[in-house]
């Protein structure tokens, strides 16, 4: 075999020698293509880059607000909460939220008293969030002598301290903005589901016009501009208090809230520390 | 060197040298700047146009409905949880927002008993069979 | 918590079925992860399982299995090379797929796909290929004419050097790829299992034993792969099977097999002993929901089955007829090819029944068109066997001259033609 290899290089060497003009030639324009491509190849990949940079938008930070100068937060007094399912109404006007999912919902717990002699604390709960609560309760299937107690649970994200959700994103387009909202870059997110599969509240959904995955921003385009999310401001009976943990405690309603009452928080053995403080909240509540 | 190395490396060092020219082309510029996101997302994501105005927005105007509403029972609501968005007012005050019918009251006062205690509620149908319920209250000073 | 009241809304046509209680957001017409999201894992699980397969004989020395060997390292690549696909058709936004590579988070087991992917195909499987085909297709080069000539030209790399050290060079790469490829292998099947094992917010899902299991199931399915490849390949060419490489690659699956049983039934047992919050959801999506997947479909005929055919062939084998024991294997490889499929339905599909409420339950109804609809993951796991048999044509044909790794049971292969100027 390796005959057959040294006989072709002699052939080929031969061949060369005959046609030695041919070569010359072939290679000065050789290296002219290549000083060529050479010169071009910088605006032209510079070119390539804007188009494609311009599919992927870059802007400057918000002018004026500054994203580490707040902590934003979120509490909800279930003993306020009347069940009305004005704000579920306000957020998904507020944000164009698809039919059909929820950046917030309102739960109805309906617990029966426990059967006469069973040695137990309560009965059988029952659930319920028709629509999310859009357009409140028609009253429950339960009949008022067999509730032992009753109440509306308004759920929302939980802006954790450890998302899990954004721990799972595998490209970034979700993340925990440095105010303290956990936010979808609805320009980047491939729509792969993972983040909508961790989190254990449920307040995440694929939302069927943008691809994406989606969820409460806190009204972040409202919070930034001083004003108050639409939940909280379209709430009659105060049962979502909204505030900012960089503010004086004094001064900021959210503060005065958990110094004032005691709170909890949702899920708490699985680790996700979920800042969303809870006032009211019975054990059955998931 | 094996002739297979050689090749392999080459090849190797090539398929490595594309890759970082893709990061150049296909990474956001802004990426990075807060954490492992495009720092230009929090802009876009604030950029949108904020929907309901706000009981704020509506001192502006109507000084003297609001300060009556902040001594009664009301106090904690917003105008528009009645009113409805308040949007096409803002823009234009002589456009009025359209009326408000009584279910706007039994929304919240409908007694339930899953609602809290503390609320005014009655069984409408019980307390009244009309459908004005600002015949005897004041929506903003409801106590008759 | 209270077992959950069965009863069941929406039953009109098009509207998403639930019963009890669902968070509002889990009402949906199907799951987020629906078949396509079943596909995926299956593929992969085949590649890394056929792949174990093939290292057998290379890592292990296993002389018996040298006639599977190159069918293995086939049918693991034409899998690999569908094995995005599903993917990318479930994704949202499939244009943006390049992002998982330019800006990997880290933190997510997730961003590791690209890169596992792309080294375990390039790396492992082509590489390991292409030092074992190379001298072949050197030789194919040479005696073949126009494009395929050029074609062969180029999957040589240029290396067309065929002298003693080069080939021992060959044979030695290829077996410190194989080692690498090991647990390569486990990696790339392995992080989906991790995925599932990570998700805390899901009962069914979170739970450590999770990647092992899929680990094991896929290298069962894998071999399963191998074995069935190796029969089909065998009848349509009408040459009867090597009976000590059939008998021994059914040996390894069976002790996979058992193994793969056993961690699955560890897992059961463990929660229904720990009983932790949620366990009567489980038990009910187990036993009512997934009741012909799960029971029937991976716990009986995949598993149990399997184990009792191919464990009475390992006592009583050498008595029975070669034709009965071939009946066999195919039905066993057959069965537990199926519940192995049925094994990642049942994970993949049976995390998404129930509410993370722990109140409700949901529904799928599978369509036949569409994204979720299972034409196209039956398209989608039938395109890997169109590939393999084009493999198997142009690689593994009787009539292209090999010098080792002959088709067993063909006829020695007749005089190379003479090589063309």
């Amino acid at each position: 075999m390796s005959e057959n290899a040294s006989q072709s290089g002699v052939v080929r060497r031969s061949q060369t020698a005959a046609t030695g003009e041919n070569v010359t030639r072939r290679r000065v324009l050789k290296s002219l293509a290549g000083i060529t491509a050479g010169i071009l190849a910088l605006p032209a990949a510079r070119m390539c880059k804007a188009a494609v940079q311009n599919g992927l938008a870059s802007a400057d930070s918000p002018p004026g607000y500054d994203p580490t100068q707040h902590k934003w937060l979120m509490a909800l007094d279930v003993d306020r909460c009347i069940g009305c399912g004005m704000c579920v109404e306000a957020c998904q006007a507020e944000n164009s939220v698809p039919q059909g999912f929820f950046r917030t919902w309102i739960e109805r717990y309906v617990i029966k008293k426990p059967e006469p002699e069973s040695g137990k604390t309560r009965g059988e709960t029952v659930v319920d969030s028709t629509n999310g609560g859009i357009g409140g309760f028609k009253p429950s299937a339960v009949a008022k002598e067999q509730i032992l107690k009753s109440f509306f649970v308004p759920k929302m994200c939980n802006l954790c301290e450890h998302s899990p959700c954004t721990q799972v994103c595998p490209v970034g387009a979700t993340f925990d903005a440095p105010d303290g909202a956990v936010l979808v870059d609805k320009n980047y997110c491939i729509g792969c589901g993972f983040c909508i599969q961790a989190c254990p509240y449920g307040c995440r959904f694929f939302n069927p016009e943008t691809h994406t995955a989606d969820k409460c921003t806190l009204c972040y385009h409202r919070i930034t501009r001083g004003l108050k999310p639409a939940c909280v401001e379209i709430c009659p009976s105060q049962a979502r208090i909204f505030g900012d943990l960089k503010n004086p405690v004094t001064d900021d309603p959210l503060q005065r809230f958990i110094t004032n009452n005691k709170v909890e928080e949702l899920k708490a053995n699985l680790g996700t520390g979920p800042r969303v403080a809870y006032a009211g909240l019975d054990e059955v509540v998931r | 060197m094996p002739p297979q190395i050689i090749r392999l490396v080459l090849l190797t060092i090539g398929i490595v040298c594309a890759y970082f020219m893709a990061r150049y082309f296909l990474v956001p510029p802004s990426f990075g700047e807060y954490g492992h996101y495009r720092g230009a997302a929090l802009q876009e994501i604030a950029n949108r146009e904020p929907f309901w105005a706000g009981r704020n927005t509506c001192d502006t105007c109507h000084k003297e409905i609001v300060q009556k509403l902040a001594k009664a029972e009301h106090q904690g609501l917003s105008c528009e949880t009645c009113h409805g968005p308040s949007e096409a007012h803002v823009k234009d005050p002589e456009v009025k927002l359209p009326q408000m019918g009584y279910d706007k009251c039994v929304r919240c006062h409908e007694a339930s008993p899953s609602r809290p205690k503390w609320l005014h509620q009655v069984t409408v149908a019980d307390h009244y069979t009309g459908n004005v319920c600002t015949e005897c209250h004041d929506p903003h000073q409801p106590k008759p | 918590m209270t077992s959950p009241s069965i009863i069941i809304t929406n039953m009109a046509e098009g509207l998403p079925q639930f019963s009890g209680y669902v968070y509002p957001n889990e009402r949906t017409l199907h799951p987020l992860w629906s078949v396509l999201i079943v596909v995926y894992p299956y593929i992969t699980g085949l590649v890394a399982g056929a792949f174990i397969m093939a290292s057998l004989v290379r890592v292990f020395k296993v002389k018996a299995l040298e006639p599977i060997y190159r069918l293995a390292l086939l049918t693991a690549l034409a899998f690999l090379l569908c094995a995005t696909l599903p993917l990318l058709f479930h994704l949202g936004h499939p244009e943006r797929c390049f992002e998982i590579m330019m800006t990997p988070h880290i933190s997510s087991p997730m961003a590791m796909f690209g890169f596992v992917y792309a080294w375990y195909l390039m790396a492992v499987l082509l590489l390991e290929l292409w030092f074992d085909y190379r001298r072949d297709f050197v030789e194919w080069s040479r005696m073949a004419s126009g494009p395929r000539s050029l074609i062969y030209r180029a999957f040589t790399l240029g290396v067309t050097d065929l002298s003693e050290p080069a080939l021992s060079l060959d044979a030695k790469m290829g077996r410190f790829i194989s080692i690498v490829g090991i647990p390569s292998a486990f990696l790339l099947h392995g992080y989906v299992g991790f995925i599932f094992g990570s998700i805390k917010a899901n009962p069914w899902w979170g739970n450590v034993l999770m990647p092992i299991i899929f680990i094991l199931s896929a290298v069962v399915s894998g071999m399963a792969l191998c074995v069935f490849a190796y029969m089909f390949l065998c009848w349509a060419r009408r040459i009867t099977a090597d009976m000590r490489c059939l008998d021994l690659m059914i040996r390894f699956l069976f002790y996979a097999l058992v193994l793969d049983a056993s961690i699955e039934g560890l897992d059961w047992l463990h929660r229904l002993y720990s009983a932790e919050e949620g366990i009567d959801v489980l038990k009910y999506v187990a036993t009512s929901k997934l009741f012909y997947t799960l029971l029937i479909g991976q716990a009986c005929l995949g598993t149990l089955v399997p184990l009792l055919l191919l464990g009475s062939m390992q006592i009583i084998g050498k008595k029975v007829a070669e034709l009965n024991r071939r009946r066999v294997y195919f039905s066993s490889t057959v069965l537990i090819l199926a519940g192995v499929l049925a094994m990642r339905w049942n994970v993949v599909i049976g995390g998404q029944l129930f509410s993370k409420s722990l109140r409700g339950f949901m529904s799928y109804k599978m369509e036949f068109a569409g994204h979720e609809g299972w034409w196209l993951s039956a398209a989608l796991l039938a395109l890997p066997f169109i590939i393999l048999t084009v493999f198997v044509k142009y690689f593994l044909a009787r009539d292209l001259p090999t010098i080792e790794n002959v088709v067993p049971g063909a006829t020695p292969p007749a005089a190379p033609p003479p090589a063309r100027a």
